[in-house]
């Protein structure tokens, strides 16, 4: 268990650098996108924990506000917008492979001819996507609200 | 009337620089010119519509305007003026095609504040903002590197093994460099996010060829996830809280498309590889 979660903390980590690389944040926000990203996914995981038993959408919810109050307080610290930081510290929650199944759903429900398999394609679409778009909206939401209620400290991060 | 990047009377601007801060003699069309140049490009770069509007906003104020502002997703319509006098004046500006990049919209957002801060005059401003826009610049082969790391890494979040974890990184890898040089040759980002999605699922594939790995179906499924657009989707729900519902409308579905392009392209690929969906 342990183990697993400072795993899971440095896979998060390297993934926040890299996607804030590939969105080109400024060389002195990586290591604040890894540690932010490392935080936030950790909640995550303590709050899906089989004690906490945490659904996946409320516990993104409080990790993603717990990331979005963390890239505000620490934007004025390296002189560089929240966003630079909350963007790609979210981006290791998106729940990709849910998507995934998704619009992969959406593809066989086209490409299958048998009225069961076009059901149980449907129902995978229809399931995933509900999930995909609850889990982005709590997500973007949570992490969002932080900018909103210290707009000065948001908005003079660069001043 | 559209708005361009080079100004005619620049020479008499350097010059004896009529355009300090304040001065009532700064005209509105410099002003208005200038400010819809540095909105397309913040725009252009990935800044939320809330930024946009407070960074013009205060620059305006310095110069001594006012500003009202409609952004578009593409076009950005921008009328300054002076208060209490007939000075106006009104521009429409077409954003910009670039790449999100943070670093350059950190650097606008500075260049505001330094305005603000050191009442920078307007001929300074659109030399300090030239040098910005035309020093945004990358180590495309760090990025690369970084890029696969971060998938490779994802792919060990949603529970991938060792070898899944390679193999994602090596289609990463060779989707991302594809990327980059498609886009450098300005081939549209759809078929672009389709062929590199069906690259990178063909060898995400492979992990189902070998006996080795334990999660094949975990690296074919994150093989392609760098590439989901997940800035769009972030600032269009940070658009939407803010009311700029057209914009956040827009870069939803710009979202969705490119998400569409790229599950097209896996499943394309996974289909040549004889590899089931679930």
């Amino acid at each position: 268990m342990l183990l697993d979660f400072f795993k899971d903390a440095l896979l998060a980590a390297v993934a926040a650098i890299g996607f804030g690389a590939i969105s080109r944040v400024p060389a002195r926000a990586y290591i604040w996108c890894g540690i932010i990203a490392a935080v936030g996914h950790s909640i995550r995981f303590l709050l899906m924990c089989p004690a906490l038993h945490f659904h996946i959408i409320a516990a993104t919810g409080v990790a993603s506000f717990i990331i979005g109050s963390l890239a505000v307080f620490i934007s004025p610290y390296a002189k560089t917008p929240a966003e630079a930081y909350l963007f790609p510290s979210l981006l290791p929650m998106i729940p990709g492979i849910y998507a995934y199944k998704s619009f992969g759903g959406a593809a066989m429900c086209m490409l299958e001819n048998s009225q069961q398999a076009f059901e149980y394609y449907f129902y995978q679409f229809a399931q995933n996507g509900f999930i995909t778009v609850t889990i982005i909206l709590a997500m973007v939401t949570c992490a969002t609200i932080p900018i909103f209620i210290f707009k000065k400290r948001a908005f003079t991060a660069t001043r | 009337m559209t708005s361009s990047t080079t100004y005619p009377n620049e020479a008499v601007i350097e010059s004896d620089d009529p355009l300090r801060p304040g001065n009532v003699s700064v005209p509105s069309k410099e002003v208005c010119l200038f400010l819809t140049n540095y909105a397309v490009s913040l725009l252009g770069c990935g800044a939320t519509c809330m930024r946009l509007e407070r960074n013009v906003n205060r620059m305006a104020a310095v110069f001594g305007k006012k500003v009202e502002l409609t952004i578009m997703p593409r076009h950005v319509h921008m009328t300054v003026w002076h208060p209490g006098s007939d000075d106006f004046f009104t521009s429409i500006s077409s954003v910009k095609p670039a790449p999100i990049s943070f670093s350059l919209n950190t650097r606008l957002s500075e260049l505001s504040w330094a305005v603000a801060d050191n009442s920078l005059s307007l001929a300074e401003t659109r030399k300090r903002f030239r040098r910005i826009v035309s020093s945004d610049s990358e180590n495309p082969w760090l990025t690369l590197l970084l890029a696969s790391c971060a998938n490779a890494a994802f792919c060990g979040i949603f529970g991938g093994d060792a070898i899944a974890m390679a193999i994602v990184f090596i289609a990463t890898a060779l989707g991302f460099n594809l990327k980059q040089v498609l886009l450098r040759k300005h081939l549209d980002s759809r078929i672009v996010f389709f062929l590199c999605a069906f690259v990178s699922s063909v060898i995400g594939a492979t992990d189902f060829l070998f006996p080795y790995g334990g999660t094949p179906a975990i690296a074919v499924g994150t093989s392609v996830l760098y590439l989901v657009p997940g800035i769009p989707f972030l600032n269009s729900f940070n658009d939407l809280i803010y009311h700029h519902y057209i914009c956040a409308v827009v870069r939803f579905i710009d979202a969705m498309v490119l998400t569409g392009c790229l599950s097209l392209g896996l499943c394309l690929g996974m289909r040549l590889m004889h590899v089931g969906m679930f």
